[in-house]
């Protein structure tokens, strides 16, 4: 019997969700409370579409900000962690020990110091991606062939044009890695805190329609959630492949352990 | 760098940034309101220690990540282990498994509290399904990590199923279990505290969410030292344990 491909059954059951989500509640085989139709949830998601779509453009606004931190941040202290042997040493395992603590139970912190406005947000989903981020920099940066950096140096070249054509080409993979690492995690965090404490953004209204009972408006919010991961990962694929020429740029052939490190999922704890 | 000399660098930035969360608030610096000084911090900890509700808090988160961890481990391990051994069904899930990796899992906590309520079965269910997906990939990358050619030249010797199981399976993959097993525990730590903290009525988690609401700062940074603490001993007990195993496998 011929098996149809992988891709095919991910099709199939990603439509059987759907159909389920239509078919389980209508027939009762669940309450509507629980899982109300999707087609109902349709319906609602399109009439309060003004409601949604300002929910989200607080969301982004948000995550923008806290990439910045995120991104900017970890990628510039990865890069000097995992680049400068003396301050990896120090701190690789510091670092690595406070990664252990939920970063979410900072977060009553950041709202006490910031408010429930959009700032403890910025705080905490920036927070919260930082420490992956720079991880995975740390990882990546190791990975460059110092072989280059040997042949540019014994050819000549000055400090500048060591980073501009050698270090910076070889940096690209790990910057974007943790570009989008940081997206992903800082999407998440901003979600997650949105649902905790706050009085906006698309988070808020899972849980404002969870406190009402109001499930296919909680469920329109997973429905919008749902679609900005999904869209971010197809921006981040897009991106990607433009890039490919990059991706493998002044690779040295790693240790196992580096590329383990550098491919490591990202962990969205939340 | 010597040994003596990176511990002693650690220990000096350990100081400076104690000394400085004690001395920029008495010093005004910073608000002491926003930041309670550090010994003020550290005595209303001794104080909430000794309350008998901070404790039964303590007990029921405790009992919630032990449970939620017991049951995560081995359902993912189980289907980690399918995954890395049936390439058919690793083709398909495989895909599914990273997407689920960039989505925030706690979007679904309405569902959890509407199925199981807002008590401990709740929180269990909840960290449950924010650890298994976690435990499924990294139980698949232990299987992955073992060399085929170490089972080859096994069985080329005459290796029995279970020697090789014994002598190749476990010792290669040990540490990579453990260290799957300190991973999942920071996703099970921090699934029961969402879920203490977006809905509960006991808990650290929901102590500490009071606590911030309520601007109570003392309080909350001393909760937070006690998570803080608790996550990171766990992770330091599982690391050296780590370190001690990798030592065979070389």
């Amino acid at each position: 019997m011929n098996r149809p491909s992988p891709r095919t059954v991910r099709r199939l059951i990603g439509l059987a969700v759907l159909v389920l989500w239509e078919a389980v509640p209508r027939l009762g085989i669940l309450p509507e409370l629980f899982v109300p139709p999707l087609t109902k949830t349709l319906v609602v998601l399109w009439s309060d579409r003004l409601i949604y779509l300002s929910g989200l453009m607080v969301t982004l606004y948000e995550v923008a900000f806290a990439m910045l931190i995120a991104c900017g941040a970890g990628i510039a202290l990865g890069a000097v962690v995992g680049g400068v042997a003396v301050v990896r040493n120090l701190m690789l395992p510091v670092v690595s020990s406070l990664y252990a603590i939920p970063i979410v139970i900072l977060y009553p912190i950041f709202t006490a110091w910031f408010g429930i406005g959009s700032e403890s947000k910025i705080a905490f989903a920036g927070v919260y991606g930082f420490f992956p981020v720079m991880l995975s920099t740390a990882a990546g940066i190791r990975t460059i062939d110092e072989q280059y950096l040997l042949a540019a140096r014994s050819m000549g070249a000055t400090l500048p044009q060591l980073i501009a054509r050698v270090i910076i080409p070889a940096a690209i993979p790990t910057v974007l890695a943790g570009l989008r690492l940081g997206g992903a995690l800082t999407i998440i965090g901003v979600v997650v805190s949105e649902m905790l404490t706050s009085a906006s953004g698309i988070g808020y209204l899972v849980t404002i329609n969870r406190t009402i009972l109001d499930s296919p408006r909680v469920f329109a919010a997973i429905i919008v959630v749902l679609l900005l991961s999904i869209m971010f990962d197809v921006a981040v694929r897009a991106i990607e492949r433009r890039t490919l020429a990059w991706q493998n740029a002044g690779r040295r052939v790693a240790s196992t352990e580096d590329v383990r490190a550098a491919r490591l999922p990202a962990p969205a704890t939340a | 760098m010597s040994r003596t000399a990176t511990t002693l660098i650690r220990l000096a930035m350990l100081i400076v940034f104690l000394g400085a969360w004690e001395v920029l608030p008495r010093a005004g610096i910073v608000n002491p309101m926003l930041l309670p000084p550090l010994s003020q911090v550290l005595a209303v900890l001794g104080d909430i220690l000794a309350r008998s509700d901070f404790r039964e808090a303590m007990a029921v988160t405790a009992a919630e990540v032990v449970v939620a961890f017991v049951i995560a481990v081995p359902i993912g391990g189980a289907l980690g282990v399918l995954l890395a051994e049936n390439a058919y069904l690793g083709a398909i899930f495989r895909p599914m498994l990273f997407y689920v990796f960039s989505i925030p899992k706690s979007i679904f906590l309405p569902m959890f509290i509407l199925a199981f309520g807002i008590g401990f079965g709740q929180k269990v269910a909840y960290a449950t399904f924010s650890t298994v997906f976690i435990v499924i990939m990294s139980a698949g990358a232990a299987v992955e990590s073992v060399k085929a050619e170490y089972i080859l030249v096994a069985q080329s010797y005459g290796a029995s199923r279970g020697q090789i199981l014994r002598r190749i399976y476990v010792p290669s993959m040990m540490p990579i279990l453990l260290e799957a097993v300190r991973i999942s525990m920071i996703f099970n730590f921090t699934g029961v505290m969402i879920a203490e903290m977006y809905a509960s009525r006991t808990g650290v988690g929901h102590m500490i969410a009071n606590w911030g609401e309520n601007f109570m700062l003392p309080q909350l940074f001393a909760g937070v030292i006690v998570l803080a603490l608790a996550a990171m001993a766990f992770n330091e007990l599982i690391r050296s344990l780590e370190a001690r195993c990798s030592r065979w496998r070389s």
